[in-house]
């Protein structure tokens, strides 16, 4: 036994055999096959088919894509600006009254400047 | 700490699916991977379950190991982690409240049972040390490892090691050193 007292970098023999055979444990072949065993089951699982993992991913994944899809639609709907009314932009297209700008471009004579300012500025 | 020059080649074949090699290397660290986890726990079967579960944590994370470092330290801080861890978890039943008399001045035990008497007050000692001292000097004077792997093990610098490892004996040693009175 070497002095309590004493740094010592190197194992104390002594000490190690008593502990060791304080610590020493039981039953070492049936500790080893339980380890065994859990490794088969460890690797069993780890095994499992490819399918049977997508199977139970199906129905959570389902839910999802539909919540996904659902609230994309939604989302959509309240983004989109309403289309504006027909009839006002039937009414914003029809043609002015009066010859218009046709009459302007296939007349003989060329327009007077005022003319053609008056139909682009007039509203219809 | 036996042979463990092959330790690599068989994590190796381990990992190809080598039930056998993982077979030998189940083999060659029960019993240490047992005695570092009882350090830790004090109770036997909460240790072998520890142990359990570092063989079991060890074996996910064994694509992780280096193979240019020795098995055995690796291993053994995966085993005290799942001690530890285990502990933490049960919420510490801790060993039995100690009896003065198994640490020192009882009265002398007969021949015949001397040597469990010993291990009985060793065990004890050990469950009044702090669970890092009593750990770093079962891994030093049991297991044989270094200060440097002890670091790596339990994750302290290699100072705090030497200094667990000194206080943890002077405490175990005068108790030997009693009992031989």
């Amino acid at each position: 036994m070497k002095n309590p007292e004493l740094f010592d970098h190197r194992p104390d023999p002594q000490l190690g055999d008593a502990l060791r055979a304080a610590l020493e444990p039981e039953n070492h072949a049936a500790f080893v096959a339980r380890v065994m065993a859990n490794y088969e089951r460890a690797l069993e699982q780890a095994t499992v088919p490819t399918w049977e993992v997508l199977a139970s991913w199906f129905r959570p994944g389902v839910a999802v894509a539909v919540a996904l899809i659902a609230g994309f639609v939604f989302g959509q709907a309240m983004l989109t600006p309403a289309p504006a009314d027909p009839a006002s932009f039937e009414a914003a297209m029809a043609p002015a009254e009066g010859p218009g700008l046709a009459a302007l471009v296939t007349a003989d004579d060329p327009p007077d400047a005022s003319v053609v300012f008056t139909s682009l500025v007039e509203p219809r | 700490m036996g042979d463990s020059g092959d330790d690599p080649a068989l994590v190796a074949q381990t990992l190809a699916g080598d039930r056998a090699a993982f077979g030998v290397l189940a083999e060659r660290y029960a019993a240490q991977a047992r005695r570092v986890a009882r350090a830790v726990l004090g109770d036997p079967d909460d240790a072998d379950d520890a142990a359990q579960d570092g063989f079991l944590s060890a074996l996910v994370k064994l694509a992780q190991y280096d193979s240019r470092r020795p098995f055995g330290p690796w291993l053994m801080r995966i085993v005290a982690n799942a001690a530890t861890d285990r502990r933490r978890r049960r919420n510490v039943r801790r060993a039995e409240p100690l009896d003065p008399a198994l640490v020192g001045g009882g009265p002398r035990p007969d021949a015949v049972a001397v040597r469990n008497e010993l291990g009985e007050r060793l065990r004890a000692a050990l469950a009044e040390l702090p669970e890092r001292r009593r750990t770093a000097v079962v891994l030093f004077d049991v297991e044989g490892y270094s200060h440097a792997e002890i670091a790596g093990i339990l994750g302290i610098p290699e100072g705090t090691v030497r200094s667990e490892v000194f206080h943890g004996r002077r405490r175990l040693r005068a108790l030997l050193e009693d009992w031989k009175e």
